[in-house]
């Protein structure tokens, strides 16, 4: 035991001396999980705006009304003119112009409300989308923020656009008559006063001011959208949540495929023969690589939860027992990975190679940069076939839901039965000496 | 001290040692000599316990050096061919490391520490990383790792490959430090000087087999010709013809040879004769049979080839 301290010791100390592996395995990390918990979750400041141009041709209040929301929306920037060279003034956007410059590449999108934003001959609203579908993220997230400012009118607009539509069916004269006689009915019926029932109004300014007391519309009653987040309700970042387990466990396989390919250069080195000339055994100096990957892995999975903790808030210490048991079991599989992969390969540039591509992949299938539901269902079926999905699950369960112990068994057994068997085999391989 | 008994050992097809014998005496400066690929360092690395010979056994203070058994290691210095330390760590750091494996620590482990630094005079760049030293420098601290423990037995496997003259007379002073402090040493290399210089008794290994082996008068004493001349190449080949009556020609880089036959034992007699022939005196010198000789003549080869 005491040469085992010794070896790990050692291995202590070369990782030490190497900046190269001290940056891979805890600077790079982070800096990704800045990036991109900022893209998802919005760190200390707040994520960047997107550009989107915008333009408002129409004469419509409603118009106007969400003109001024998209001004001062959190996820979309609305550009409306440009500044001409010669002469120097601003320039502003009409539908043509907005149309070429997508075309040309300067934005991905624009937004027209043309003149027909509303029309008496239309019941529905008219709101003109150019885009470039280069990057489908982008423009499902501006799709997505403009649907929710014009649908938090709905409620409003909804009996104005019914109304037009009675309009443009019996008449105007008798939608009025209509009217009266279904305000004077409800007023009889419910005993209030008939005028202060604004049911079906035809004038833009009813639909604005309903808006702002929403609630005693009996009508927008008629529509309730109640969305309850039902999980992760106490997550204080949940963006962040997601993506952070993901990354740890992939660089985690890195420098951990690192740290057992070691063997490889301490083969070339000559270390290792000496080593095996002193009173040293092959399982010793094996099972000082197992268990300094180990404590490295189990101390580089720490420090990015703690990051995440301190600059995105992840609550890491409210399932704190369940988190070090998916950390600890994360790592002996990580280390499994490498260890397996340096007693099949021949050469270190081989193991080199092989454990990049394979990392990279079942990083993509496991869930490490992306939700594994985005997938098609046959490559979903190949994902729990990788150590990175169970890992992710198993991080995703303790910080998203607050799972027990017994909810992430099944994935703690994945992972170690994993280790366990890749071990052996490395062992076998091992012992066949390819690499001693 | 250390001896090696019908040592078999098979790569594959390749027969790298072929039923080797030897044994060294306690304190001796015992060469092993041999051309590349001789299977010197696979003679070593069996002696050590780091390869398992297919036959024949390797005893060391008449106790069996089993494969990889703990029990011998710390009897046995062994200085790999190559050089084997971590290219990252300063000198201090690579001792310490396998100082400690030898059970080495605190004050004994820094004393002793000092002591082989000084020995191989690196004192002044212990700190330094090993990567920033130059390759002589690298080869005295690859000595001093493998005598961190103080062993008895020392094996030293061509330590002056690539090595400037400096370092390897360091390095030869250290060995004959060691040697004459009791310490038995082996020393494989494919310089025959160097053997003849250091070693009290060798033994000429070739394509795995010990060809012969003894104390260098020994090995001389075997050769039928002790003598031999030297002569510049500018002579004319009408020279050469004559010179041929006297001995044999051995055509060299810069030099012929001339090993007088046996009928002209007498020095002054070949004297006589080279000058008869007309080459200036100048340009003849006596050089004494050497390592090289043994070998091509135990070979038909020379060593270089
Ligand atoms: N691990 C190995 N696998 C296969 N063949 C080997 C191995 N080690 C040595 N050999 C072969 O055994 C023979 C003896 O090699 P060895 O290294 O012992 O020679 P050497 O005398 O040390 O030569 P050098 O002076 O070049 O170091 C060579 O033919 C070599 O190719
Ligand atoms: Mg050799």
């Amino acid at each position: 035991m005491k040469t085992v301290l010794l070896l790990i010791r050692k291995d202590f100390l070369r990782f030490k001396a190497d900046t190269a592996a001290i940056v891979l395995t805890f600077i790079v990390p982070i800096i990704l999980i800045l990036i991109f918990g900022n893209i998802f979750g919005g760190g200390g400041g707040s994520r960047g705006k997107i550009n989107v141009i915008f333009v408002n041709e129409s004469e419509s209040k409603i118009a106007k009304t969400i003109e001024a929301k998209l001004d001062s929306s959190d996820n979309i920037r609305p550009v409306k003119y440009y500044i001409d060279d010669k002469p120097r003034e601003k320039v502003y956007y009409n539908e043509e112009r907005a149309k070429s410059a997508v075309e040309a590449g300067i934005f991905r999108a624009a937004l027209v409300f043309p003149t027909d934003f509303i029309s008496d001959t239309s019941s529905s609203l008219n709101i003109k989308f150019y885009y470039d579908p280069s990057n489908e993220i982008e423009i499902s997230l501006i799709q997505g923020s403009v649907q929710k400012l014009v649908m938090s009118e709905v409620p409003a607009l909804l009996p104005y656009l019914f109304r037009k539509q009675i309009n443009k069916q019996i008449g105007k004269a008798e939608a009025g008559n209509f009217q009266s006689r279904l305000t004077g009915l409800i007023g009889k019926f419910f005993d209030v006063n008939p005028d202060s029932i604004s049911l079906l109004s035809d004038s833009e300014d009813a639909v604005l001011n309903t808006s702002v007391n929403k609630a005693d519309n009996p009508i927008s009653n008629l529509i309730k959208f109640d969305s309850v987040q039902l999980v992760g309700k106490e997550v204080a970042n949940p963006g962040v949540t997601r993506i952070v387990g993901g990354w740890a466990i992939m660089f985690l396989l890195f420098s951990l495929t690192g740290a057992a390919m070691s063997l490889f250069e301490e083969k070339t080195e000559g270390t290792l023969k000496r080593l095996l000339c002193m009173p040293v055994q092959r399982s010793q100096i094996l099972w000082s690589k197992y268990i300094w990957s180990m404590s490295l892995g189990v101390v580089q999975l720490s420090v990015m939860f703690i990051f995440a903790w301190l600059v995105f808030d992840v609550d890491i210490f409210a399932n704190f027992l369940n988190l070090a048991i998916v950390i600890i079991s994360s790592a002996a599989a990580a280390v499994s990975f490498g260890m397996i992969i340096t007693s099949f390969a021949k050469s270190l540039n081989q193991a080199n190679g092989i454990s990049t591509l394979l990392i990279l992949v079942i990083s993509a299938l496991g869930g490490s940069w992306f939700p594994v539901s985005l997938l098609p269902d046959w490559m979903q079926v190949i994902s729990k076939g990788t150590i990175t999905y169970w890992s992710v699950e198993a991080f995703l369960q303790v910080l998203w839901r607050g799972a027990n112990f017994s909810t992430i068994a099944p994935h703690v057994m994945v992972l170690l039965s994993t280790a366990f068997i890749a071990n052996f085999y490395s062992l076998l391989r091992f012992r066949k000496g390819k690499v001693f | 001290m250390l001896k090696i008994h019908h040592i078999v050992k098979h790569f594959g097809r390749i027969a790298a040692l072929k039923d080797i014998n030897l044994e060294v005496a306690r304190g001796e400066f015992f060469g092993l000599l041999g051309p590349n690929g001789a299977g010197k360092s696979t003679l070593m690395n069996i002696i050590v316990g780091y390869l398992k010979p297919d036959a024949g056994s390797v005893s060391v203070d008449d106790r069996m050096m089993v494969y990889e058994s703990m029990e011998m290691r710390s009897n046995i210095g062994y200085v790999p061919q190559e050089i084997a330390l971590y290219q990252e760590l300063s000198a201090i750091d690579n001792l310490k490391i396998f100082g400690s494996i030898f059970e080495l620590s605190g004050k004994k482990l820094q004393t002793k520490i000092d002591e082989v630094l000084e020995l191989v005079q690196l004192s002044d760049r212990k700190k330094d990383t090993v990567k920033t030293f130059s390759g002589g420098m690298k080869r005295r601290l690859n000595l001093a790792a493998s005598i961190m423990h103080n062993p008895p037995l020392i094996l030293c496997d061509e330590p002056t490959v690539g090595v400037d003259p400096q370092s390897r007379n360091a390095i030869f002073d250290m060995l004959k430090h060691l040697n004459e402090s009791g310490k038995t040493v082996v020393y494989t290399t494919h310089y025959m000087e160097e053997a003849e210089r250091l070693c009290s008794r060798m033994a000429i290994i070739d394509n795995g087999t010990i060809i012969t082996k003894g104390t260098l008068s020994q090995l001389l004493e075997n050769l039928d010709q002790q003598k031999s001349v030297k002569l510049l190449k500018n002579i004319s080949d009408e020279q050469l013809t004559q010179v041929k009556q006297i001995g044999n020609i051995i055509e060299h880089e810069f030099h012929f040879e001339l090993i007088p036959d046996e009928t002209h034992s007498k020095l002054s007699e070949i004297f006589s004769k080279i000058e008869s022939i007309n080459i200036n005196p100048e340009e003849i010198a006596l050089t004494r049979a050497s390592l090289e000789d043994v070998f091509l003549h135990m070979t038909g080869r020379s060593m270089r080839d």
